[in-house]
């Protein structure tokens, strides 16, 4: 009653938005989402199918002119192989100096594949990398769950912890890598085996032959993985730990209080709710630390220190990783369809893991 | 298992300088042996922190808990013999219905063998109608069924005091009337003691033996649902029960009367916009020359005046109202007792003796100094004019004419809830809005825009909220 009547003048009828363009959201998607196609599909899809391509042709070689089109260049290979007499007289037309020569024929099969499984390098590498893989993954898990779970738990000084062990992941991984060579390091001052001899243990030869009064002590496959492996495992902490810290805050904290009058202890509490209901952060973090852990190079570069393609040991492949391998025979041997094939051959277990991780956690992951 | 709360407090620090949070506050209450006690309150009253509390769960500032004769300030919450649903049950994803039950008793010791575990688990779970639900995960569940697991885990370590924070708030109305019967059901089957919180009073009114009303970590009534409802302490226990709420009008206590302030029309009384009528209603109740058959807690509400005509009421405040002094006793000294009561018929002079005689001596155990310094007390406050707010619940009106002035009210709308109407209305010449609950049968009487209503009951409260009357 006391309300003024007809302030919303109904009888305009109801009142319109703006008018929106006349154009298919499908379009309207597209134009949103080029940018980023653009870019995927240039540094991403087109080498993934050129890398494949590359993998199943024998004796390979770019020939200049065709830019990275892998098929382009196999054609114009194949067309060299096919007539030399036109391309002879092709190159002679163009520059006198070049000297044409025929080149291999390029066969498409899977010769490239046969050659790298057999190669005892790749073999040495593939090898070498499960090896990291299998050890370091679970502890790095293990580790960071456990510290993820217990900064959750600590009030003073949580953002202190967590800063701290979030430095490494701002931080260069070869300045990593130099910080434990350094910490390892071959030379007499390393802190490693300052803390051994304090100890009153021998000093150990963990990254290159330690050279002794007594004589040369001889560096173990074991000492320079055990130094890998360490480094990897603190540097891989870091992205770890936050995720199970987002995680540990999404658990609503009303089932520990249950638990509490349940009268459960730490450690069933721990098992039995804090795991289970992490299990999406911990079948996310597996995955792409079993990835990123195949995918192992620059951690053992890094704390050789011996350049891109020493992985320590006499014959610089001690610890030679598949990706090491790769980059090998990209850069250094120039045996790109090895390289390829070796790149196959990774993208393949890569896959084949996360297949079987993936079926495992339907039955393990609560979501 | 009786649970006494001992001058419970809890309070929490302020954030970057704020004051420090009183979030319960010097709270007292003793909870009889297998009662089921409802802690009702606003949100953030502080209900839910006495709950954990009790529970264990939070450490109180200061005070004691005792279960029985057991001190439990101390007890790890797994060693109270307690079981908590939690206000959206807590149920553990992962676990089936009959896991989630069995959880409690992995820890208890002895160990229980699996199949004594499974066993009480099918036991409690027939007594909360879930027993064929067992194996399901409780996603696979409705709320309703939820809630009956969540009880269910509650109760498999047969707790001695059950705990329920908010057990209703998340379901659905159909859903809170038959889960709120079952938790009384259960509470009956268990003789278990059972606390719950909740902000809906019409939850603690339906199940609950005793209320606790709660405000910013104060108590400030332990009653009865009905006594609570009818005799409410204080301003805010009023408005707080009750739907449609209370109105509560601005009014002034004057020479003993009542007046409702307001430009109230009224043909019967041009009293320059101040209306007193409700003092005219007590002449229904005292029959004259005595106010024998009448309810003592109608006295209270309504007061006796039989000495309008007494010279000296102005001059003398020993020699106040009677009204006054027999109000103040029942609405002082025992308002929440609600017994029948006769007193005597006072012959010759109206002073404190013969009130004391008329009404203390028909059975009540204060001495006459008690009562000398309650009535007193009440004498010499009455004797200043003060205003006050007068509260008058929505059934407290008629349409009846009776002799009470009427307010006029202008009728905005018309609410039907089931067999009564609520009639929403302005005070004629006043924004302030009112409520008047008219049965059914009364329902033709409301005609047209402006109609008068009749407080037959209200009450009187200081304007800090405490009652008066």
């Amino acid at each position: 009653m006391s309300s003024k009547q007809g302030v919303l003048h109904l009888e305009k009828g109801p009142m319109q938005t703006k008018k929106s363009l006349s154009m298919p959201i499908w379009l309207k998607a597209l134009i949103a989402l080029l940018p980023a196609l653009f870019f995927l599909l240039v540094f991403t899809i087109f080498p993934i199918f050129n890398t494949a391509f590359i993998a199943f042709v024998k004796d390979f070689y770019f020939q200049s002119g065709t830019g990275s089109f892998a098929l382009a260049s196999y054609l114009r290979q194949l067309d060299m192989h096919n007539n030399p007499d036109w391309w002879r007289e092709y190159f002679a037309h163009i520059d006198p100096d070049i000297i044409f020569l025929q080149p291999v024929k390029p066969i498409i099969g899977f010769a490239n594949f046969a050659y790298v499984l057999k190669d005892p390098l790749f073999r040495n590498a593939l090898v070498n990398t499960a090896i990291l893989t299998i050890i370091s993954v679970p502890l790095t898990i293990m580790i960071s769950l456990l510290l993820a779970v217990s900064l959750n738990s600590i009030k003073p000084l949580r953002a202190t912890y967590q800063t701290i062990f979030f430095l490494p992941y701002v931080t260069n991984g070869i300045a990593l890598g130099m910080v434990f060579n350094t910490i390892f390091s071959h030379e007499v001052g390393g802190i490693m085996n300052q803390l051994i001899q304090a100890f009153g243990g021998r000093p150990i030869s963990w990254i290159r032959p330690l050279w002794s009064p007594a004589g040369t002590i001889p560096l173990s496959k074991f000492s320079l993985g055990f130094a890998i492996t360490v480094q990897s495992i603190w540097s891989g902490l870091a992205f770890k730990i936050l995720v199970f810290m987002a995680g540990l805050a999404s658990i609503d904290k009303q089932y520990y209080d249950a638990a509490r009058i349940d009268g459960s202890n730490r450690s069933t509490i721990f098992r039995r709710i804090t795991v289970p209901l992490l299990s999406p952060q911990i079948l996310y973090i597996t995955i792409t630390s079993f990835i990123g852990a195949f995918k192992a190079y620059q951690s053992v570069i890094s704390i050789v220190g011996g350049g891109p393609i020493h992985f320590g040991g006499e014959n610089r492949t001690m610890w030679i990783t598949v990706v090491g391998y790769i980059y090998m025979n990209r850069n250094v041997e120039k045996n790109i369809p090895l390289a390829a094939a070796g790149s196959v051959v990774l993208l393949i277990v890569i896959l084949f893991i996360t297949l079987i991780q993936m079926q495992v956690s339907k039955k393990r992951v609560h979501y | 298992m009786e649970v006494r709360l001992d001058n419970l407090s809890k309070h929490f620090p302020g954030v970057k300088g704020a004051p420090t949070v009183k979030a319960v506050d010097q709270m007292n209450f003793t909870i009889p042996d297998g009662k089921l006690v409802g802690l009702l309150g606003p949100s953030g009253c502080g209900k839910s922190t006495t709950l954990y509390m009790i529970a264990g769960l939070h450490k109180p500032t200061a005070g004691k808990i005792w279960f029985g004769d057991r001190d439990v300030t101390e007890v790890p919450p797994e060693n109270r013999g307690i079981g908590l649903v939690f206000q959206n049950y807590a149920l553990y994803p992962h676990f089936t219905v009959r896991q989630n039950i069995t959880f409690p008793l992995e820890n208890v010791r002895p160990k229980l063998e699996k199949t004594e575990m499974e066993q009480i688990a099918q036991e409690v779970a027939n007594l909360v109608d879930i027993g064929n639900l067992l194996d399901r995960l409780p996603k696979q569940l409705s709320g309703g069924q939820q809630q009956r697991v969540a009880i269910a885990r509650a109760l498999s370590k047969r707790p001695q005091v059950l705990l329920l924070d908010e057990p209703l708030s998340n379901l659905d109305a159909r859903l809170r009337l038959q889960t709120r019967e079952e938790i009384r059901r259960i509470q009956r089957d268990t003789k278990v003691t059972t606390i719950f919180v909740t902000h809906d009073q019409e939850e603690a009114m339906s199940i609950s033996d005793f209320i606790v009303v709660m405000r910013r970590g104060v108590v400030h009534q332990i009653d009865a649902p009905q006594t609570v409802y009818e005799e409410p302490v204080n301003l805010f226990v009023a408005k707080f029960l009750g739907s449609p709420a209370i109105n509560i009008f601005d009014g002034e206590l004057k020479n003993g009367k009542v007046l409702l302030h307001g430009n109230v029309y009224h043909e019967g009384l041009k009293s320059k916009g101040k209306f007193d009528y409700f003092d005219e209603r007590i002449y229904d109740v005292a029959v004259e020359g005595g106010y024998n058959g009448t309810k003592a807690d109608y006295f209270a509400s309504l007061g006796v005046d039989y000495v309008e005509e007494e010279p000296e009421v102005k001059e003398e405040p020993e020699k106040k109202t009677f009204k006054e002094k027999v109000s103040d006793l029942f609405g002082k000294i025992n308002p929440k007792k609600k017994q029948k009561f006769v007193p005597r018929i006072i012959e010759g002079e109206v002073n404190l003796e013969s009130i004391y005689e008329a009404v203390v001596g028909g059975g009540y155990r204060y001495t006459y100094a008690d009562f000398e310094e309650e009535v007193g007390k009440f004498i010499v406050e009455a004797g200043v004019n003060r205003d006050v707010k007068i509260g008058v619940r929505p059934e407290a009106f008629t349409l009846d004419k009776n002799d009470n002035p009427a307010i006029d009210v202008e009728v905005l709308y018309i609410e039907h809830i089931g067999r009564d109407i609520t009639i929403v209305a302005n005070v004629v010449g006043q924004k302030h809005r009112i409520r008047v609950i008219i049965p059914a049968e009364e329902r033709h009487k409301v005609k047209g825009k402006v109609i008068k209503v009749y407080p037959k009951r209200f009450y009187l409260f200081d304007i800090d909220g405490s009652r008066i009357l």
